[in-house]
């Protein structure tokens, strides 16, 4: 529309606007839509980037969180609060601290097909932003490497018409401590602690799919709380692996080529992407594609020949794209993990094979975990934790896939109440994590990913599988409560029974001992033998369990 | 007194069954409760016995962790019972009911035992009769019902009372009062000042009483009863002792119905299968069924109407006849094929008559029922 303006009518100048200005204007998109959401967000914001510092730099991260009121905030019904995160990660070159800061889009991990939790590098400029339009402060940073002897702290702002990052108070200070990055930011908004959407959900679920994180965090009204590691191990993210061409568009496709200068087609296919070999470029050859084209350099391909190379690639059956780029929290971690998320008394964990959905390696995982505390309210639903690349996700539930997914499984027969097509209800809490290079997210906040079929049905058969180990629990208790309701039976009515026998016989004393020695025996052989079945058919339901999920790995394969 | 005709059969057959269930406990051997069962498919029918006899099915319950409730309190309830016969003591089931929580209000140790409901003690005293093979008033437990409302004005009924004395009833002396005896047919003898032809039971206590008021029994040398519907135990015994000690014919009056055919008249004539082990003494297997026969409809013109489809009593009544003329042995006999073929008109036509429809006949003379009653006896107009 902007650009139509210019009919007779206007005499307005076409502008350009940098992406700074862009994003100062629509904070909205991407996290910063109410004054809840605000606080939530700068602090999701930078535990990410702390998060994937350390990961990156092979630390075991240990991360401590401030937050605090100050007072009253500039915008109307807001507090003025204080976010502080520290942690203990490789530092940031001082020359680096304005760009990952106050620059939007200046990312290491833009498009590079890793399972990090930062992927464009909008987000903690944003809160710079943030910080910025309501208190007039930018992110107040101290950072140190293992290779600087002081730290340097500044206050970053951005510079919203250059897209830049400003520095501003820079001085070098005593730190005590060998590195790491601290970054505050002084906001506008309204701190809520319980409920979905609420920072305490944000930091268990955070700590629930970072098993190596030490968290400590301070929150208002709240002592101080330390959430040890259960994990010695730094997640190793897998290096990317090249592009699936079935996962290009054309310009994508053309613009790939100019990354590998003068090389043959042939060449550049072959080193470029995944899944292209010889035996690929020889039923191009079949198919039509002449050989010289696939001879010729790749510069001097004209757009004809990129376009017909495009099409016949796209018509071609390749093997799905390698799931090696995947990262897994595995079922281990998991379940350590899950228990501290408070009393739990049982949960089941899956942590599915790394499988492909819409041409893009996914590995999702579950944990259903049931709470100690049963005062919930009967018809009240599970609580859900989802997680993209091991980032919590808050808001906009009913669109996201891990929702579709679990709405769409039968819990009803695993013991667990529903409604048709609902989530389940009970004390239980259902997280699901996707962890993927690729994930379609359907905002750029990334608060929901996008419900396709083939991912649905993998969270749906990961869903499934935790459903089937819940519902195995849940019979034994159900038989071990039926023993020992029969225990208690028996020794309840045996005395009675001999005692009214005795009475209409007028028997002695000696007889009545005999008789109830006998029946204790009697009875006694039954709750041996109720054990005996009860062994028998767990014996039965594992087999019968492991004969199916070696059929699904067999089907799968 | 109840305790001379129950004897000592009952406590001694209890002595013996707790002796046998203690002695197995002793040697750590699981002991079994057998009890008849009493159901459609262990009846037996015998047109010479007359009603339906219990076969040689048992239902046997072994102690085990689901039945020890079930057996330690009908061991309870046995000693309660068996208080009762020796003190002579005689109560309905809702009394032995509150006895039963009584006694466990006053003995915590027997709370396991306490009875939510009525429900849940008749279900027991039902157990203990079926495993004694007797009925529960051998067991001084009485219901509160009596034979049907009788008029006549040859019968004399002398009373054995429970303290030894005699009373002497002269039915003829009662006015319009009703006799209705209580159900303990044992103490009851049957006399007659004149010779009775008969004995009509009416399935209706409305019609019979109409039919006394126009001077039915006047009339005839007859003893006339109401059967209030499904017969109870106290009807049947009295139509038994009618039929056995003055050997007059029984005629039975009544809708022509399927309900009333497998209900009420076959209940009257051979017993029912929930109550095979007493069919014996409360069943009256001479009983004929006078009518309404299908044949008086066409004769007598009589109002019919169909079977609702909305009247459930009926359609399940009909669907149990499709049953009985397949699996219950009483109308497959062929002695009882008149019978049979009745119920097979009802299903096939699915209409019904009532009783009350001989009032439409001659709607001006009130005694047209008593003249058509009559002259179906005479005519031989029955099954």
């Amino acid at each position: 529309m902007a650009k139509s303006a210019g009919s007779s009518k206007s005499n307005q100048k076409i502008t350009t606007s940098s992406t700074a200005e862009y994003f100062a204007k629509n904070l909205q998109q991407v996290g910063f839509s109410s004054q809840t959401k605000a606080i939530l967000t700068t602090l999701k914001e930078s535990v990410d980037n702390a998060l994937d510092a350390c990961e990156e730099a092979g630390v075991l991260p240990e991360v401590s969180v401030f937050v605090e009121k100050i007072g009253a905030g500039s915008i109307k019904n807001s507090d003025q609060v204080r976010v502080r995160v520290e942690d203990n990660g490789p530092g940031i070159d001082p020359e680096d601290v304005p760009k990952v800061f106050g620059e939007y889009l200046a990312s290491s991990k833009f498009g590079r097909g890793r399972c990090s939790r930062g992927q464009q590098g909008i987000g903690i400029s944003a809160a710079t932003t943030w910080a910025q339009l309501t208190t007039a402060s930018g992110a107040r940073v101290i950072t140190k490497t293992a290779n600087m002897r002081k730290a340097v702290s500044c206050t970053i702002e951005v510079d919203i018409k250059h897209n830049k990052g400003v520095v501003k108070d820079k001085e070098t200070i005593d730190w005590n401590r060998a590195q790491g990055t601290s970054v505050e930011f002084l906001v506008d908004g309204r701190i809520q602690l319980n409920g979905e959407a609420g920072l305490l959900n944000y930091l268990n679920a955070t700590t629930l799919v970072n098993p190596h994180l030490t968290l400590h965090y301070k929150l208002p009204e709240l002592e101080r709380q330390t959430i040890a590691r259960v994990s010695e191990q730094i997640p190793e993210i897998p290096d990317a692996v090249e592009p699936h061409p079935h996962t290009m568009k054309l310009g994508e496709f053309i613009a790939h080529s100019h990354l590998f200068g003068r090389v043959s087609a042939s060449a550049w296919l072959k080193k470029g992407f995944s899944r292209v070999h010889e035996g690929v470029l020889s039923e191009l050859v079949k198919g039509g594609t002449k050989r010289a084209v696939l001879e010729k350099s790749v510069d001097a391909l004209n757009e004809t020949e990129f376009k017909a190379l495009f099409v016949a690639i796209q018509n071609m059956k390749l093997m799905a794209p390698s799931t090696r780029s995947v990262l897994s929290i595995g079922e281990d971690a998991m379940a350590k993990s899950i228990q501290r998320l408070g009393a739990v008394d049982f949960y089941s964990v899956v942590s599915r094979k790394p499988a492909i959905c819409d041409f893009k390696p996914v590995q999702v995982e579950v944990a259903v975990a049931r709470l100690e505390d049963r005062s919930v309210e009967a018809d009240s639903h599970v609580q859900v934790l989802r997680f993209a690349n091991r980032v919590p996700l808050q808001f906009d539930k009913s669109a996201c896939a891990i929702v579709h997914a679990i709405e769409s499984v039968n819990w009803r027969a695993y013991g667990l109440g529903q409604s048709k097509s609902s989530l389940p209800f009970g004390p239980y809490i259902i997280a699901v994590s996707v962890v993927s290079p690729f994930i379609k997210f359907k905002n750029a906040s990334k608060e929901t990913v996008d419900a396709s079929d083939e991912l649905v049905e993998e969270i749906r058969r990961a869903l499934i599988q935790a459903g089937q180990k819940l519902s195995k629990h849940l019979r034994r208790e159900v038989k071990a409560n039926e023993l020992e309701e029969k225990l208690k039976h028996i020794e309840q009515f045996c005395p009675i029974l001999v005692q009214g026998v005795c009475n209409i016989l007028k028997a002695p004393a000696s007889r009545k001992k005999r008789a109830e020695e006998g029946l204790l025996k009697i009875l006694g052989r039954d709750t041996h033998l109720a054990k005996k079945e009860l062994d028998a058919a767990h014996a039965v339901l594992e087999q019968q369990e492991s004969e199916k999920q070696t059929a699904f790995d067999l089907e799968q394969e | 007194m109840a305790k001379a005709f129950v004897e000592d059969r009952i406590p001694n057959l209890s002595r013996e069954l707790c002796d046998r269930l203690l002695s197995d406990l002793e040697k750590a051997k699981r002991p079994v409760l057998y009890a008849t069962k009493c159901s459609l498919d262990n009846a037996l029918y015998n047109p010479k016995v007359g009603y339906l006899t219990p076969g040689k099915k048992k239902v046997a319950t072994e102690l085990n962790v689901s039945s020890v409730k079930k057996m330690s309190r009908t061991i309870f309830m046995l000693e309660v019972i068996l208080r009762n016969i020796d003190s002579g003591a005689v109560n309905t089931k809702r009394e032995l009911y509150y006895i039963a929580k009584g006694d466990i209000k006053h003995n915590p140790r027997l709370k396991p035992l306490d009875f939510a409901d009525q429900g849940e003690s008749d279900e027991i005293i039902d157990f203990i009769c079926e495993m004694l093979e007797c009925y529960r008033e051998e067991l001084n437990c009485f219901a509160n019902d009596r034979g049907g409302q009788t008029y006549s004005q040859q019968l004399v009924v002398t009373e054995t009372l429970t303290d030894g004395g005699k009373a002497v009833i002269d039915l003829s002396k009662l006015g319009t009062s009703p006799f209705q005896p209580k159900n303990r047919p044992q103490s009851l003898k049957l006399s007659a000042r004149k010779p009775i032809d008969f004995c009509l039971i009416v399935e209706s206590e409305g019609t019979a009483n109409t039919l006394v008021a126009n001077g039915f029994t006047k009339r005839h040398n007859c003893i006339l009863l109401g059967a209030q519907g499904v017969p109870s135990n106290a009807v049947r015994g009295w139509c038994k002792l009618i039929q056995d000690q003055l050997k007059v014919p029984l005629y039975f009056f009544g809708d022509l119905d399927a309900y009333t055919m497998q209900n009420i008249f076959r209940t009257l004539k051979a017993g029912s299968a929930a109550s095979l082990i007493r069919n014996s003494d409360f069943s009256a297997p001479d009983v004929k069924f006078l009518g309404v026969l299908p044949e008086d409809i066409k004769k007598y013109e009589l109002n019919d109407y169909p079977v609702k489809e909305n009247d459930a009593q009926e359609v399940r009544a009909l669907k149990k006849a499709a049953d009985a003329l397949k699996n219950d042995p009483f109308f497959q006999d062929k002695r009882n094929k008149g019978l049979a073929q009745i119920l097979k008109w009802l299903l096939e036509n699915k209409r019904r008559c009532e009783q009350q429809a001989y009032f439409s006949v001659d709607p001006k003379d009130p005694t047209m029922p008593e003249k058509i009653i009559i002259e179906k006896i005479k005519r031989g107009n029955f099954v």
